[in-house]
């Protein structure tokens, strides 16, 4: 009976269990944490006193830190942080590890800890260098969500997250009395519920990176090694980005190295497709020869060369939707390019105007390793419509009358970039990531002068040009131009045709023919370099080759 | 019998703890003081008869009230209203706003003792914690991180209300025992002790 009267009494001061009493924010001596007071009872009094307190408010009990901080900086932010403010200096002036936690307005002397005293060195000192944290201090209004594009407008923000006055400071997110939900946050961020309180990311809703319940094998880097959560989706945002001390300063990365923010999943540890194994392969999109080249913010045509998995891919949108050509993928949802005109767009409707962003217009772009009578690297004008030949990529191709093709392929039929671009070996991955093969081809594709014509040799083209129909056809077609130069000759495909197209601004053969001037010369007699299509398998070419004139041979 | 014996018991451990101080002897026992020509205790701020009415509840009020139009405390985060210090409060800062004479009691109107050093809050009070605001349930709702005083228990025996509040009011002597009687030893009167700010924590909801 006695017992129960002294509970009565005793336990209403006691039932703190979601309060900050049983957080590392008690710094007092009862407090959980490592950092704690050697002696001191009081809870409040790291940060609050009843009497003559800081003139920043909230009766605080703590000098204002002095320090000049670095800002978070981004050619992406429309935001424009000043020097913290509001209540972010007040978190600041234990968190940026300078000031020791004892040093408070109401105490003549220091409250004693063990060591410094500070949080210097541990992993809540946000430093005097902010440009690797969320930024703060900055105004949040309408017109800063309008001109981002992908932020809520303050005016509609539901939910935990406020803001003080029209500023983010830290207690937008954190609630340095609670720790319900871990880190201090003010909601859960499992799916990143808080960040998307005020991030409104297109195409975030059918992401993988929001929808993927795959979870990590074990293998390499863990990859979530700052949340404590164990699924993509559950990690969503922080699958790539940290809001606190990030590696990657600029958009708050992850990590430093562009590719290391998608390869740590991307290696087969977590994604079921092994991109890290592909781009180990001889002919890459190297995306680890870059670093801090990529700016989302580039100017489109790319301007300096260079290539991040990013730039084909946006990870806020990408999914793992199927497509028909010449449609994105789902995994190139979303992505930037550059459209069949050459204007930039951020919401690429088609795989090759996604290629376009680097190898249309831009600068220094790769260039065809073979020399042509017509010398084209802008593949924009080699795949536009208005040629009088181009394999089918923006629309149907020029050649009413394709006998070879491979059925259900049809002359209306479009392909993808990526149809000859690829990962070769089966079961890999789609898109142009990494190949044995030259040019990142998906198949062998033999350049070389004197290869015995075979199914390997030319297993490119074989994937939609039937090889009995090119080689056995017993028309004068068949017998005397394919056969006797393939077969025979042990010419390449690539002696006479441009796999790409012809620009209508350079030349107006049919068929893909551009000659490889490496080994075709001009006729010398009348100087013409030329095919002249005269009808369905019918032509005639004047030229030099190998010392035989055809002047014109006709078939 | 059993039962009255264990709340005697409970009562006896309370009393030994709560309830053994006086204001002999106390922060408020001027009677030695030597501007307090009296000897008494009391009188500097109270009187049997002929006393200052103009304070609202003002217990035989026999000291100079204080006049200051005070800075009060403001934070975009506090929901309720803060006014001009009242009834107890004002009381209080009639000494510790530091404008008000301490030997200015019983009609004396020029006196020459003022309070010092921290114990002067000034009549800029927006850096100490509010008072004289009304603390209802409906402001512990609308704030949400603070207790409903009419039903949580304050510690002392009954609600927040009824041991801390003076007409619903938080005052000075919310947290203050201005007569020592229950304030506890070595702290600067408290009422509760505010080890594991065990005070800030009886209404703050934390």
């Amino acid at each position: 009976m006695k017992i129960k009267w002294i509970l009565f009494i005793v336990l209403p001061g006691l039932c703190f269990s979601q309060s900050i009493v049983g957080t590392v924010h008690n710094l007092s001596v009862s407090g959980p944490g490592s950092v704690k007071a050697l002696s001191e009872t009081e809870i409040c009094i790291f940060c609050h006193t009843p009497h003559a307190a800081s003139a920043r408010g909230a009766l605080w009990n703590r000098t204002d830190p002095v320090s000049n901080y670095t800002l978070y900086n981004s050619s992406s932010t429309e935001a424009a942080p000043g020097q913290p403010s509001g209540s972010s200096l007040l978190c600041l002036s234990c968190h940026d590890g300078t000031i020791a936690l004892g040093n408070v307005l109401s105490r003549p002397v220091p409250i004693s800890f063990s060591g410094s005293g500070t949080l210097a060195g541990r992993g809540s000192d946000l430093t005097t260098n902010l440009d690797d944290d969320h930024p703060i201090s900055f105004t949040y209004n309408s017109s800063l969500a309008a001109s981002d594009g992908e932020l809520v407008d303050p005016s509609l923000l539901s939910g935990p997250v406020h803001l003080q006055g029209d500023k983010m400071e830290c207690t937008s997110c954190h609630d340095p009395h609670s720790n319900v939900y871990g880190n201090f946050l003010l909601a859960t961020n499992e799916n990143s519920a808080l960040c998307l309180y005020c991030h409104d990311k297109n195409f975030w809703s059918t992401a993988s990176h929001q929808t993927s319940n795959k979870t990590w094998n074990g293998n390499g880097t863990d990859p979530w090694f700052h949340t404590d959560y164990t699924t993509v989706s559950q990690n969503a945002c922080e699958n790539c980005h940290d809001p606190h001390n990030a590696q990657g300063k600029e958009r708050l990365l992850n990590w430093l190295n562009e590719e290391n923010n998608c390869l740590h999943c991307h290696n087969g540890s977590v994604a079921s497709k092994n991109i890290e194994a592909m781009l180990s392969k001889t002919y890459t999109h190297n995306v680890y020869n870059y670093q801090q080249i990529h700016d989302n913010k580039e100017q489109d045509p790319v301007q300096a060369l260079h290539v991040e998995c990013v730039d084909c891919h946006n990870p806020h949108a990408a999914n793992g939707g199927s497509s028909q050509s010449p449609n994105v993928s789902g995994a190139l949802q979303g992505a930037p390019g550059i459209d069949t005109n050459g204007n930039p767009t951020n919401n690429a409707q088609y795989e090759y105007e996604i290629c376009y962003r680097c190898h249309a217009d831009s600068p220094n772009k790769p260039s065809s390793p073979t020399p042509r009578q017509w010398e084209q690297n802008n593949v924009r004008l080699e795949f536009d419509l208005g040629n009088t030949s181009y394999h089918p990529v923006e629309g149907p191709g020029k050649n009413t009358n394709v006998r070879s093709l491979i059925s259900p392929l049809t002359e209306s039929s479009t392909i993808y970039c990526s149809d000859c671009h690829a990962s070769d070996g089966p079961g890999s991955p789609k898109g142009p990531h990494g190949s044995i093969y030259p040019r990142i081809l998906k198949f062998n594709y033999n350049t070389q002068e004197n290869t015995s014509e075979s199914y390997f040799a030319y297993e490119l083209c074989y994937q939609c040009h039937d090889r009995n129909s090119i080689i056995n056809s017993t028309d004068k077609f068949g017998k005397d131009v394919h056969k006797k130069h393939i077969v025979k000759e042990k010419f390449p495909c690539n002696h006479c045709h441009d796999p790409h197209g012809i620009s209508s601004d350079q030349g107006s053969h049919t068929a893909l023919i551009n000659f490889n001037t490496a080994v075709v010369n001009p006729d010398p007699n009348s100087g013409r370099l030329e095919f002249r299509d005269t009808g369905n398998y019918k032509g005639e070419c004047y030229l030099e080759c190998h010392g035989k004139r055809h002047g014109p041979k006709t078939y | 019998m059993k039962k009255l014996a264990s709340l005697l018991v409970v009562v006896a451990v309370l009393s030994a703890t709560a309830f053994a101080g006086t204001i002999v002897g106390s922060a408020h026992d001027f009677s030695n003081k030597n501007w307090n020509n009296t000897g008494e205790i009391c009188v500097v701020c109270h009187a049997p008869h002929n006393t200052n009415t103009s304070v609202t509840d003002a217990p035989l009020w026999n000291h100079e009230v204080t006049t200051t139009n005070f800075t009060v405390y403001s934070s975009g985060t506090f929901d309720g209203t803060i006014g001009q210090p009242d009834g107890a409060s004002k009381l209080c800062l009639s000494c510790h706003d530091g404008t008000v004479a301490l030997d200015n009691f019983g009609g004396t109107t020029n006196g020459s003792q003022f309070i010092g050093g921290g114990k002067n809050l000034g009549t800029d009070l927006s850096n100490d914690h509010p008072v004289s605001f009304t603390y209802d349930a409906a402001l512990a709702s609308a704030d949400g991180e603070i207790y409903n005083p009419t039903t949580q228990n304050s510690g002392l025996g009954g609600t927040i209300d009824q041991d801390l509040l003076i007409s619903g009011k938080m005052q000075c002597s919310s947290c203050h025992d201005v007569h020592n009687t229950q304030a506890v030893n070595g702290t600067k009167l408290l009422v509760i002790n505010n080890s594991g700010s065990a005070l800030c924590l009886t209404c703050h909801s934390k």
